[in-house]
């Protein structure tokens, strides 16, 4: 389909020119977790030249000191089950709300209700969940993954349902005069045809589960296991932080995240065709 | 009908999911029954490696109990849920700080006057324990495993090459920065965009120039600060004029960076900031001296305080076997090693060998001539390091303790109360 | 009728356990976070019933008057500059252009870098490289850092956030690009003042639910900004960006004023969602118009 129309060249170079600003920085990280703490220097052209001896040890020392396959495991369980749970639920709560909100008050009040949820900051909470998960002996990863669940409905739903008023009803009203049945119809219609939102939101869930320290924080300590921004936490102490070590894993954190994200804008691209039908 | 049901059987996946959650959660009771099941959690992570060591150690050689020591990251908001969770580790090793004296205000700590132990630490940290009891009242709950120290830190290979001397008053240092400023070499450097950096000089002036526990006399109504640490705020200032043009725009790792790489010949902070300015130079000859707030020498002292100290807490079931623990860390030889492998001052009694960058100090050290950092007593929430950045910039000795005395006041309203409220009972100072 | 009861039965049995979990794990914690507003609880041991005292020293204390102009300057400010640079360049990267899915993936980049990282790189920039830059072409204004000045540090966080969250905000353009006719948004791209007004009066009133929603974002994302003021500035110079977050979680959970902190939680929460109410009434009203 792109081949069929010109190319935009000038865009294309203008947005390469924009590219600078991420270039420079990740070149830095990446220059940065080369080098060895030796090299540290507070000169411009210290800090930019190349490393002194091209190895990848910071990596591998990286990978040890985070036990990384391990909470690499534990990140990678916590946010796909995260991502499916939220695209599953998120979506069919904000079909309910979305289709509802406009002629319904009980629904418009929970929409309000749950998308206030996302201005509750998160630090008036921590105490109380701490309590309640030990408690409700949810101190582990399913108590983590379910808080994440709860955490990112107010912004997954204000998506769906922001997503959904561009979805026509006559979509829905041809299905239902063949006698499917509203959770029939969601399933073969709706669901399908908000794939870039899907798509949107797993991207946007995954990074904030990829990335968060709070939460498992709090709730996992001293079980022993460790998410991999936990685990990244140990180039850090008041005192003194290993910038190349941490830099090095940063990066390879960062690998994960990135693929899952080309695979997701493709969905995001698709929608093009299913999105044009209105 | 039939349709609906489909929607409530997704719907009770997710209780089910919740439900076995809670059973997976409640699984895990510990498996060995007849030994002892000690857990330490510890607020150092740097030392994460002395302290699996000596857990591998100690679980070797003990076939009774069975100890765990974690050293995680941010342990005091670990420690913080886990008592709110009421899943309390048998032993914390904190710093003597403040929240050490809100744990024991809370009754969170076991007193443990009755460990044997204690008769081999230094009276000096024991009492630097004691003083940080909001009220006085009976009671050990803390052995002081070891302090760090704060002053000056120098590069020792400048200075002998200079021939420069160490300095043992306020005008000795002053006449040395300018004779180092006269050979084209910055005398200090500082990292004061992180606001924390601010206090290592505040500190280490403030214990040679107000008295050691001018936040209790405040507390009982006797002083105020504006009294106390004009000269000291007014020597912080002379400080500046010899670091860099804009100390607000560097920040501790770029100080530590700078002082590594010789730009600087000194560097007013703890001997905690060594193992990373050697990170950056693991050649460079550090030593430090202690901070000459005054021009009377009698008034000058060490700025120490106690950097790790264990406490079992109150919920703990087996007062016997975390003696036991207890015991096997002040062994000398762990001690040694935990003095060696982090730079620390050992706060027992006994032949250590001290690490070289704190020559400099040994005298003091030696003598027990050390006073605690004044910042222990200070709450993080009235962020008075923040306040002292805004002073450094502001360079308003009278406004800054103004300041200082009102928002004390704020912050402290409930310590306050508490401490008036036991002078009232127990007929003015009695301490 | 038969359908109508069906409908409305599916809608109920989706919502209701959903609710009921949100319910649970996020509206009981914060009932109980309201109610440690009413005491010293320091966030451990025990705690005092103070009353209203919390709210009253709310109202009297500088640094949160101050936490609150600086937060809401920041989130302004913020909010219209990521939103224009993202919408352009939604559009740019929505165009026909070449290696379309590597320029897609590396705007991506600055929102998976960690704060550490982020804190790191953009420290050294405003400390060494942005003076020097500044010396190099002689301006005055540019040869000191922007973090060791009280007037300008808040600009310097601008930068940052705008940095970070401009990929998030162009995702959801993107994906709301997706919903518009291709010839619609086509002619909408760059190519003159007819694009421009193509784009005005075709393609953003279609995208007008994305917008809303990066306008929620933009005012959550912005209004509760802690991790690029840890990573640059920690409150500082002179405790003049110190956010309402950066406060709440630094007093409230590292130090001991938990009570007090939930108190500012409760206010910020309220002040936040009046906000976000007049906002969607204000762009829900358009939507309608439209």
């Amino acid at each position: 389909m792109e081949d069929k129309k010109r190319t935009n060249w000038p865009v294309t170079i203008l947005l390469i020119l924009g590219l600078i600003t991420i270039a420079f920085p990740l070149y830095m990280t990446v220059v940065i977790a080369l080098k060895q703490p030796s090299e540290m220097t507070n000169s411009i052209s210290g800090i930019l030249s190349l490393p002194q001896h091209f190895s990848l040890d910071n990596f591998a020392q990286a990978m040890e000191v985070t036990d990384f396959w391990h909470s690499l495991g534990n990140s990678l369980l916590i946010s796909i089950v995260t991502v499916v749970l939220s695209v599953v639920l998120h979506s069919l709560m904000g079909y309910a709300i979305g289709r509802n909100k406009a002629h319904s008050k009980f629904y418009k009040f929970v929409y309000l209700f749950v998308v206030s949820g996302m201005f509750v900051p998160f630090a008036i909470l921590m105490m109380p969940l701490a309590k309640q998960t030990a408690v409700m002996g949810l101190a582990n990863w399913v108590g983590v993954i379910l808080l994440y669940v709860v955490f990112y409905m107010p912004m997954n739903v204000l998506l769906y349902t922001g997503y959904l008023t561009n979805i026509p009803m006559a979509l829905e009203e041809a299905a239902k005069v063949d006698g499917a049945s509203t959770w029939k119809t969601y399933w073969r219609v709706i669901f399908p045809i908000m794939k870039p939102m899907h798509a949107t939101v797993a991207v946007l869930t995954a990074l904030s589960v990829w990335n968060d320290v709070m939460t498992p924080l709090i709730i996992m300590s001293g079980t022993g296991s460790n998410t991999l921004p936990l685990a990244q936490l140990n180039f850090q102490s008041q005192f003194g932080t290993n910038y190349n070590l941490a830099f090095a894993s940063y990066l390879l954190a960062l690998i994960p995240i990135l693929i899952f994200y080309v695979i997701c804008q493709k969905q995001i691209l698709n929608g093009v065709v299913s999105g044009a039908v209105k | 009908m039939k349709k609906t049901g489909n929607v409530a059987k997704s719907m009770v996946l997710i209780v089910v999911l919740a439900a076995s959650a809670c059973v997976s959660g409640c699984g895990n009771s510990t498996g060995d029954g007849n030994k002892t099941e000690i857990e330490i959690v510890q607020y150092k992570p740097e030392a994460a490696n002395y302290f699996e060591e000596v857990e591998a150690e100690f679980n070797a050689t003990h076939d009774d109990i069975h100890l765990t020591i974690d050293s995680p990251n941010d342990a005091s908001t670990i420690l913080r849920t886990r008592f709110i969770r009421e899943d309390y580790p048998d032993i914390i090793g904190i710093g003597g700080d403040i929240n050490y004296s809100y744990y024991m205000d809370a009754d969170i700590l076991m007193d443990i006057s009755d460990y044997e132990g204690l008769s081999s630490i230094k009276q000096s940290y024991l009492d630097i324990g004691e003083a940080l009891k909001i009220i006085p009242e009976d009671g050990v709950y803390g052995v002081p495993y070891v302090a760090n120290a704060a002053g000056v830190l120098y590069n020792k290979d400048m200075f002998e090459e200079y021939g420069w001397e160490i300095p043992t008053t306020w005008d000795e240092l002053l006449a040395l920065c300018d004779d180092i400023q006269s050979e084209g070499i910055l005398p200090f450097y500082f990292g004061f965009r992180d606001t924390w950096t601010c206090l290592a000089p505040w500190n280490a002036l403030a214990v040679d120039l107000a008295p050691s526990d001018v936040c209790q006399q405040v507390n009982r109504g006797e002083t105020t600060f504006s009294e106390e640490y004009g000269e000291v705020a007014e020597k912080m200032l002379r400080l500046l004029e010899y670091g860099p043009d804009d100390p607000l725009a560097y920040a501790y790792n770029d100080a530590c960076t700078a002082f590594a790489n010789g730009e600087s010949a000194m560097y007013p902070i703890g001997s905690y900031a060594v193992p990373q300015i050697l990170s950056v130079n693991e050649n460079m000859n550090i030593d430090s001296f202690v901070m000459p707030g005054s021009n009377d020498t009698s008034q000058n002292t060490l700025n120490s305080g106690i950097d790790l100290q264990f406490c079992v807490t109150a919920e703990c079931e087996n007062k016997e076997a975390a003696y036991e623990v207890l015991d096997f860390l002040l062994d000398d030889e762990n001690i040694q090693k935990y003095i060696d492998d982090q730079n620390a001052i050992p706060c027992k009694e006994g032949d250590f060998e001290l690490a070289s960058m704190l020559d400099g100090m040994s005298e003091y050290i030696e003598s027990g001539n050390m006073t605690d950092y004044q910042d222990h007593y200070y709450p993080s929430e009235m962020a008075v390091d923040a306040q002292i950045q805004t002073f450094l910039i502001n360079q308003d000795v009278e406004a800054f303790l103004s300041k200082f005395d009102s928002d004390w006041k704020r912050y402290n309203r409930d310590t306050i109360r508490k401490v008036q409220e036991y002078e009232q009972e127990h007929g003015g100072t009695a301490q | 009728m038969k359908k109508i009861n069906e409908r409305k039965r599916t809608f109920l049995l989706i919502t209701i356990p959903i609710l009921a979990l949100f319910v649970c794990f996020n509206t009981v914690p914060l009932i109980q976070g309201v109610i440690y507003s009413f005491t010293n609880f320091k966030g451990f041991g025990s705690f005092d019933w103070v009353g209203l005292r919390n709210y009253i020293d709310l109202f009297q204390d500088p640094r949160v008057g101050n936490s609150y102009l600086f937060t809401f300057k920041l989130a302004i400010v913020a909010t219209i500059v990521v939103n224009v640079i993202s919408l352009i360049l939604a559009l740019g990267l929505n165009s026909h252009i070449k290696f379309k899915s590597f320029l897609r993936g590396a705007y991506f980049i600055p929102n998976v870098l960690g704060a550490l990282v982020v804190g790191y790189i953009f420290s050294y920039f405003f400390t060494y490289i942005l003076p020097a830059m500044g010396e190099m072409i002689g301006s005055e204004a540019l040869s000191s850092s922007m973090l060791s000045n009280r007037n300008t540090a808040w600009i310097a966080i601008v930068i940052v956030c705008a940095w970070q969250s401009i990929a998030m905000n162009t995702i959801i353009y993107i994906s709301g690009l997706q919903t518009v006719p291709e010839d619609v948004y086509e002619a909408g791209s760059l190519d003159g003042a007819k694009g421009w007004k193509k784009f005005w009066h075709l393609t953003f009133p279609l995208i007008i639910p994305f917008f809303t929603i990066n306008m929620v974002l933009c005012v959550k994302n912005f209004l509760m900004v802690f991790d690029q003021i840890m990573a640059l500035t920690k409150g500082g110079p002179a405790q003049s960006t110190e956010s309402i977050s950066y406060l709440i979680y630094n007093n409230g959970i590292s130090g001991g004023q938990f009570g007090f902190q939930s108190a500012n939680a409760v206010i910020f929460f309220i002040v936040i969602v009046a906000i976000s109410a007049a906002q969607m009434l204000i762009s829900g009203r358009k939507e309608e118009q439209l």
